[in-house]
């Protein structure tokens, strides 16, 4: 074993770097794959059946097929159909926001199904209006259900975020790519994004914890 | 106040209600009573459209429940409901149980949402609880906030499902107190239950409810001393 950490030395500001980059589209994937979760979990436990239909359709393609070929679609495909030239950052937004709400609408699905239905009862016969029984109701209590589900979700994302590296952009695990070329070393700078992808996950789980325990508080 | 043409209810091919006729007057306490099973939840259920009937019609204060689906939030507005399990919101404290219906279905200003909170939880014994959530209260004590949920939204009717079935013997007493206050004060109630005692003192009107049929109805004194039917006479030779 030739380990020898003092090579990546100087590349640590440059890697480190890569949290910031990563974090920064991680942050917005979850911000639309959560609305477009919570939308879609809406149209699935809805009436209308067109909008249902569309909602499972939805989930099945994007569950159905590898992240990494829906990245790699958006990525390409947008130029070409539409001389849009996207950005790297905003088709990992794009792809994994679309992606994970696939996931996200499934979790929260689950979650206001196992509300009880009196709660559901109780704010009909106050003839409290659908939307506002929705968001002030069912919800919050389904959110509290489900916060381990979506908390994994979350982490899931953040570590599959590495595959964004496969178009260019400039994220962790691209970073440790590009010192390993640099190096003709690739172990070193592998083992340093590791940890890194470690620690975030971590503060990710400590975070989830903390707002876990500020919810049972009313129990 | 309410009438009652022809209701059926079906879930699937079992027939929960068959053809009830009845109606009910401003002001009137009506028990209804029968076996387990026999519909008496979904007859009510169908007063505000929680169940919606197969055929036949319901009107309220002339209003045709089943021709106003849309309206019904309004007409919901104007009946209260009270649960066998309470289902009071638990991420809301007791006073925000009691606020959120007024200012979110009737556009109440906040202050006028609270003051007329504190008023009712005065009234059903509970203004020191306003602060506490639900999980942390008595069964009886969930009641009564249920109780006065409903009635934050002044309604002119209030129905009530087994309101005292899910209760330790020990609090039946003061949910019934309520209820007694309420019938007093000249509310309209509709009232499913188990408790005989109340239905005998408190109601003007007991109805019973066999596999569905409106078999029977009367008033409490001349319905529980000489039951006209043999399934009411078998029922109350059980329960009583
Ligand atoms: N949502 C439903 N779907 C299918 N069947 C139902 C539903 N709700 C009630 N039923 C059936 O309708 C019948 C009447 O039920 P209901 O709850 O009205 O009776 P009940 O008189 O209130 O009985 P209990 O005293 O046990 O509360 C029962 O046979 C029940 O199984
Ligand atoms: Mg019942």
């Amino acid at each position: 074993m030739n380990l020898d950490f003092s090579q990546i030395v100087p590349y640590i500001p440059f890697m480190l770097e890569g949290i910031w980059v990563t974090l920064k589209f991680v942050f917005f994937a979850i911000i639309l794959g959560s609305i477009l979760g919570t939308v879609l979990a809406l149209f699935k436990i809805g009436s209308a059946k067109p909008l249902r239909w569309f909602a499972d359709a939805y989930t099945s393609i994007f569950r159905g097929t590898p992240l990494i070929l829906q990245l790699m679609i958006i990525y390409y495909s947008i130029p070409q159909l539409t001389g849009y030239d996207i950005s790297p950052f905003l088709s990992a937004i794009l792809a994994f926001g679309l992606n994970s709400s696939a996931y996200i609408s499934e979790i929260i699905r689950a979650g206001i199904q196992a509300v009880d239905k009196g709660q559901l009862e109780a704010a009909q016969a106050l003839g409290v209006p659908y939307g506002a029984m929705m968001k002030d109701i069912i919800l919050p209590q389904a959110l509290k259900n489900i916060l381990p589900a979506l908390m994994n979700e979350f982490i899931t994302l953040t570590k599959e975020s590495a595959i964004v590296s496969t178009i260019g952009y400039l994220d962790l695990m691209r970073r440790a790519q590009v010192v390993g070329a640099d190096l003709f070393r690739n172990f070193e700078p592998l083992l340093f994004v590791g940890l890194i992808y470690w620690c975030l996950v971590m503060g990710l789980t400590v975070i989830g914890r903390m707002v876990e325990r500020r919810l049972k508080l009313s129990d | 106040m309410i009438d009652v043409q022809a209701l059926s209810k079906k879930f699937g091919d079992n027939l929960v209600l068959s053809d009830i006729t009845t109606s009910i007057q401003k002001g009137e306490v009506v028990a209804i009573i029968g076996p387990s099973g026999s519909g008496k939840s979904t007859f009510l259920r169908c007063l505000n459209l929680l169940e919606t009937p197969s055929s036949g019609s319901i009107e309220i204060n002339g209003k045709n429940l089943t021709a106003s689906k849309k309206e019904i939030h309004k007409i919901r507005q104007q009946i209260g409901m009270v649960f066998q399990h309470f289902h009071l919101f638990p991420h809301m404290t007791v006073l925000e149980n009691l606020m959120y219906a007024p200012m979110k279905a009737k556009g109440l200003k906040k202050y006028d949402a609270e003051g007329k909170a504190r008023q009712l939880l005065e009234r059903v014994g509970l203004a020191q609880k306003a602060d506490a959530y639900p999980n942390s209260l008595s069964g009886g004590q969930k009641q009564r906030v249920a109780i006065a949920r409903a009635l934050a939204m002044e309604p002119e009717l209030m129905l009530f499902d087994e309101p005292t079935s899910a209760l330790d013997p020990e609090m039946v007493k003061e949910v019934l107190e309520v209820m007694k206050d309420l019938a007093k004060s000249g509310m309209t109630m509709v009232v499913v239950t188990h408790e005989m005692g109340f239905a005998r003192e408190v109601a003007d009107r007991v109805l019973f409810l066999d596999h569905g049929v409106l078999v029977e109805e009367g008033e409490p004194e001349s319905f529980f001393k000489h039951p006209t039917s043999e399934r009411a006479r078998d029922f109350l030779d059980k329960v009583l």
